[in-house]
C-alpha cells in the first residue's frame, strides 16, 4: 500500500505530516463529507450562479421561457447599468440605511443600559429577565399587526399621549411620511433590543471581575471603570451584536410591511420592500437578480470587514 | 507610610462568621504576614483593608484615621491580586499609567512618573510590549508597579505567589523582600504557604477558623507557638504533639506518654510551671531537634516509614496518636519496625495544655 503512493515515496525526506496513514485519513474524510459538500454546493453555489445568470439577462416568468433558457433576452451589463440610474432603487438605499443609523444605536445603547443592569442581582431579576426576552419571540408578522394597531389614529398611543399631554391627539402615524417610519423603527427597535441586550449581557458576564476590581483600587470611578476596562473587553463581542442587527436591519422587511406595506407611498419602502415588490408586481427577475446580487456584495464587505474588526478585538483581549 | 490598627473585628456573611474578634497592630513600614490554611479569614482580612468588603464589627485605622465608609478606591491603598489581575487589553505603560490617568493627572506628569517607576523596577524595555503573554515575574513587577506609581501607603498582596511554579517561587521572593526594602511601605500579605511568610516578614499573624492565633517574627513563631494548632502548622513537618500526663521521678518531672515511654526530666523552668497545672498536657518537640539512639529507656516507637529526601532523613515512628517524626541529618540504616529510642533535645521542648491546647510556661528565647 505504501508503495502506491508514489510520488511521496519518491522524495527522499517526505515531510512528516505527509505520511501515508494522514493521505489516508484525509481522502476518508473527503469522502465522508463529500453528501454534506454536495448539499452545500446546491443550496448555495447553484441559486449563486444561476442569479448571476439570470441578473444578465431580461428574463421574467411572463416570457413563458424556463430559466435556462434566458439568454435569449441576454442584455449583457444593461440591468446593472439600470441600477446606478434608478433614483427609486437608491431612494430605498437611502431609507434602509437611515433605519440603520438610528436602529442600531439605540438598541446597542439600550441593550447595553439593561445589560448593565442585570449583571448586579436584583429582587426580581428573573421576571423581568423573562420578560424583556418576550417581544424577541413574537412572530415578526404579529408584531407587524400589534404595531399596525397600536399606531392607529385611534389606538393606544395615541391614547397614552392624550393623557399625558392632557389634549386630545389624533396623529395618522401610519399615513405621514415622516411618523411612519418613526414607527417602522420603534417597532424594530422594541423587537430587537432584547437580542442586543442578551449578547451583550453574555460579554458583561465574562469581562474579568479582578480587573474591575483592580481599576477601583487605582481610583477609577465606575464610569471609567466602564470605558477604560468594560467596553474594550467586550469589544469582540459588541462587533458580533452590532454586525448582527446591521445585516439584519439591512433586510429588514417583515414587520414594516405588514405596518406599512412601504407607504404611504414609498415613505417605508426599504430595499428589500422594493426587491419584493419589483418581484411580485413588476415581474422583472433579471432586475431584481441584479440588485440582489449588488446588495450581497455590499452586505459580504461589510460582514469580512466585521470580522476582521472581531479577530483583531479577539486578538488583544483574553 | 502608615500603621494599620485592627480593632475587634468581626466579619460575618449571613450565619457564617469569616473572622471573630481579630485585634491585629500592623507597624509602620512593616511586612506582615498573614498565614493560615484556607477559609481561615486571611483574605477577608485583607478584602476589609483595602475596603472592598465592610467589617461587621470592629474598626480598621490608618495611623489614627478610621477606614470605616472611606470607599476602596480613597483609601491609598496598593493591592496585588493572587492572579495580578494585570490588564490585558493594554501595553504595559498603560497598566502603569492607568492609576494616575484615572485621578486627571497632566500627561507629562504621568510620563515622568510611569519612566521613573519603569526604570526602578527594570520595565523600561518592556513598556510597548501588550501586557498579554508576559511572564510571571514581569507581570508581578508590573502589578507592583501599577499600585506603586500612585505611592500608597499600604501595601496589600494576596497569595501574589501562588500561581507561580515551584521552581520559580524563590526568585520572586527574593525580588518581592527587594522591592518592600527598597519601598519601605508597609505591607500585608496573605499566604497560606509558611515558607513564603518565614521567609520574607518582619511578622506573621498565624490564622485559623476566622481567629488569630499568634502574632509574633517568624522565629518567635517557630520557637515558641502560643498553641497546639501554630505547632502543628509551622515547621515542615510540623512539630510532634504527644499526650502525656507530668509525672515526678527521682531525677526531675517527666512526662508519661504512656505506651511510647516515659521522657527525660523537663529543663527546671518548664517543670516551675508544669507543677502549678493540672490534667493531661501535651509534650511538643520539633522534629530537627532531636536524635535518634538504639532502644533502651525513654520515648521509645518502631520505625513505619524512611523519607530520605537528599540532605536529610525523615524518619516515622508509631502510628496515630503516637505518630512522630524525627529530621536528621545523615543517613542511617534504620530497620523498619525495629524499635527506636527518641531523644528530644530536651530544652527546646514545649508542653500544651491538652484540654485548651495553649501552651505552658510562657515564652522563652
Amino acid at each position: 500500500m505504501n508503495l502506491a503512493t508514489g510520488p511521496d515515496n519518491a522524495m527522499a525526506q517526505p515531510p512528516a505530516a505527509r505520511t501515508p496513514g494522514r493521505d489516508e485519513s484525509a481522502r476518508l474524510g473527503f469522502r465522508l463529507t463529500l453528501p454534506a459538500q454536495v448539499l452545500v454546493l446546491f443550496i448555495a453555489v447553484f441559486p449563486l450562479l444561476m442569479q448571476l445568470y439570470i441578473s444578465l439577462t431580461d428574463w421574467s416568468p411572463l416570457d413563458g421561457l424556463s430559466w435556462w433558457m434566458a439568454w435569449e433576452s441576454w442584455n449583457n451589463f444593461y440591468n446593472y447599468y439600470d441600477l446606478m440610474r434608478d433614483n427609486r432603487f437608491w431612494s430605498a438605499m437611502w431609507r434602509t440605511f437611515v433605519v440603520i443609523i438610528v436602529c442600531v444605536p439605540v438598541e446597542f445603547l439600550l441593550g447595553l443600559g439593561l445589560a448593565t443592569l442585570f449583571v448586579d442581582d436584583f429582587r426580581g431579576k428573573r421576571v423581568f429577565y423573562s420578560i424583556l426576552l418576550m417581544p424577541m419571540m413574537v412572530v415578526p408578522a404579529v408584531a407587524g399587526y400589534m404595531f399596525f394597531m397600536l399606531f392607529q389614529s385611534g389606538g393606544p398611543v395615541n391614547d397614552v399621549l392624550s393623557i399625558v399631554f392632557g389634549t386630545r391627539i389624533a396623529i395618522a402615524w401610519l399615513s405621514d411620511p415622516t411618523l411612519a417610519l418613526i414607527a417602522v423603527m420603534i417597532a424594530d427597535i422594541w423587537q430587537w433590543t432584547p437580542l442586543m441586550f442578551l449578547i451583550l449581557l453574555a460579554g458583561l458576564v465574562g469581562v474579568p471581575q479582578d480587573q474591575i476590581k483592580a481599576a477601583t483600587l487605582l481610583g477609577a470611578s465606575p464610569w471609567q471603570r466602564f470605558t477604560t476596562i468594560v467596553i474594550p473587553k467586550m469589544k469582540a463581542i459588541i462587533i458580533i451584536a452590532l454586525a448582527i442587527r446591521v445585516i439584519e436591519n439591512f433586510k429588514i422587511f417583515d414587520t414594516l410591511y405588514i405596518m406599512t406595506g412601504g407607504g404611504p407611498g414609498v415613505a417605508t419602502e426599504t430595499i428589500s420592500v422594493y426587491i419584493y415588490k419589483l418581484t411580485t408586481q413588476d415581474l422583472i427577475w433579471g432586475y431584481v437578480a441584479a440588485i440582489a446580487l449588488a446588495i450581497l456584495l455590499v452586505l459580504s464587505v461589510f460582514t469580512v470587514y466585521a470580522m476582521k474588526r472581531m479577530a483583531a478585538a479577539r486578538e488583544v483581549e483574553a | 507610610m502608615s500603621t494599620i490598627r485592627l480593632q475587634n473585628l468581626v466579619k460575618r456573611f449571613g450565619d457564617f462568621t469569616a473572622l471573630r474578634t481579630m485585634d491585629l497592630d500592623i507597624g509602620d513600614g512593616e511586612f506582615m504576614a498573614l498565614l493560615g490554611p484556607s477559609g481561615c479569614g486571611k483574605s477577608t482580612t485583607m478584602n476589609m483593608i483595602a475596603g472592598m468588603e465592610e467589617p461587621s464589627e470592629g474598626r480598621i485605622l490608618f495611623g489614627d484615621r478610621d477606614m470605616a465608609g472611606v470607599a476602596m478606591g480613597r483609601r491609598g491603598v496598593g493591592f496585588v491580586f493572587q492572579n495580578y489581575a494585570i490588564f490585558t487589553h493594554m501595553s504595559v505603560r498603560q497598566n502603569l499609567a492607568y492609576g494616575p490617568r484615572m485621578q486627571g493627572k497632566p500627561k507629562s506628569e504621568i510620563d515622568r512618573r510611569v519612566v521613573s517607576i519603569a526604570k526602578f523596577l527594570q520595565l523600561t524595555t518592556m513598556l510597548d510590549r501588550p501586557a498579554k503573554g508576559l511572564s510571571v515575574n514581569i507581570l508581578q513587577r508590573v502589578a507592583i508597579g501599577r499600585s506603586a506609581i500612585l505611592e500608597p501607603a499600604i501595601f496589600l498582596l494576596d497569595e501574589p505567589l501562588s500561581n507561580v511554579d515551584a521552581a520559580f517561587r524563590a526568585v520572586m521572593r527574593t525580588e518581592l523582600k527587594q522591592l518592600q526594602r527598597e519601598f519601605r511601605q508597609t505591607m500585608v500579605y496573605v499566604t497560606h504557604d509558611q515558607l513564603e511568610a518565614m521567609t520574607m516578614a518582619d511578622r506573621i499573624a498565624v490564622m485559623d477558623h476566622g481567629e488569630l492565633r499568634q502574632v509574633g517574627t517568624p522565629l518567635e513563631i517557630y520557637n515558641n507557638p502560643a498553641n497546639v494548632f501554630v505547632a502543628r502548622f509551622i515547621g515542615s513537618p510540623g512539630m510532634n504533639l504527644l499526650p502525656g500526663q507530668p509525672s515526678e521521678s527521682d531525677g526531675g518531672l517527666v512526662v508519661d506518654l504512656g505506651l511510647l515511654g516515659v521522657t527525660a526530666p523537663l529543663p527546671e523552668p518548664l517543670a516551675q510551671a508544669l507543677r502549678g497545672h493540672s490534667g493531661e498536657v501535651v509534650f511538643g518537640f520539633r522534629p530537627e531537634q532531636a536524635t535518634l539512639g538504639v532502644a533502651g529507656r525513654g520515648i521509645s516507637a518502631p520505625v513505619t516509614v524512611v523519607e530520605r529526601i537528599g540532605a536529610r532523613t525523615i524518619v516515622h515512628l508509631g502510628e496515630d496518636e503516637t505518630a512522630i517524626k524525627v529530621v536528621i541529618d545523615n543517613e542511617i540504616d534504620a530497620v523498619l519496625d525495629a524499635a527506636v529510642l527518641v531523644m528530644p533535645q530536651m530544652d527546646a521542648v514545649r508542653i500544651f495544655d491538652r484540654a485548651t491546647g495553649k501552651a505552658i510556661g510562657g515564652i522563652r528565647g
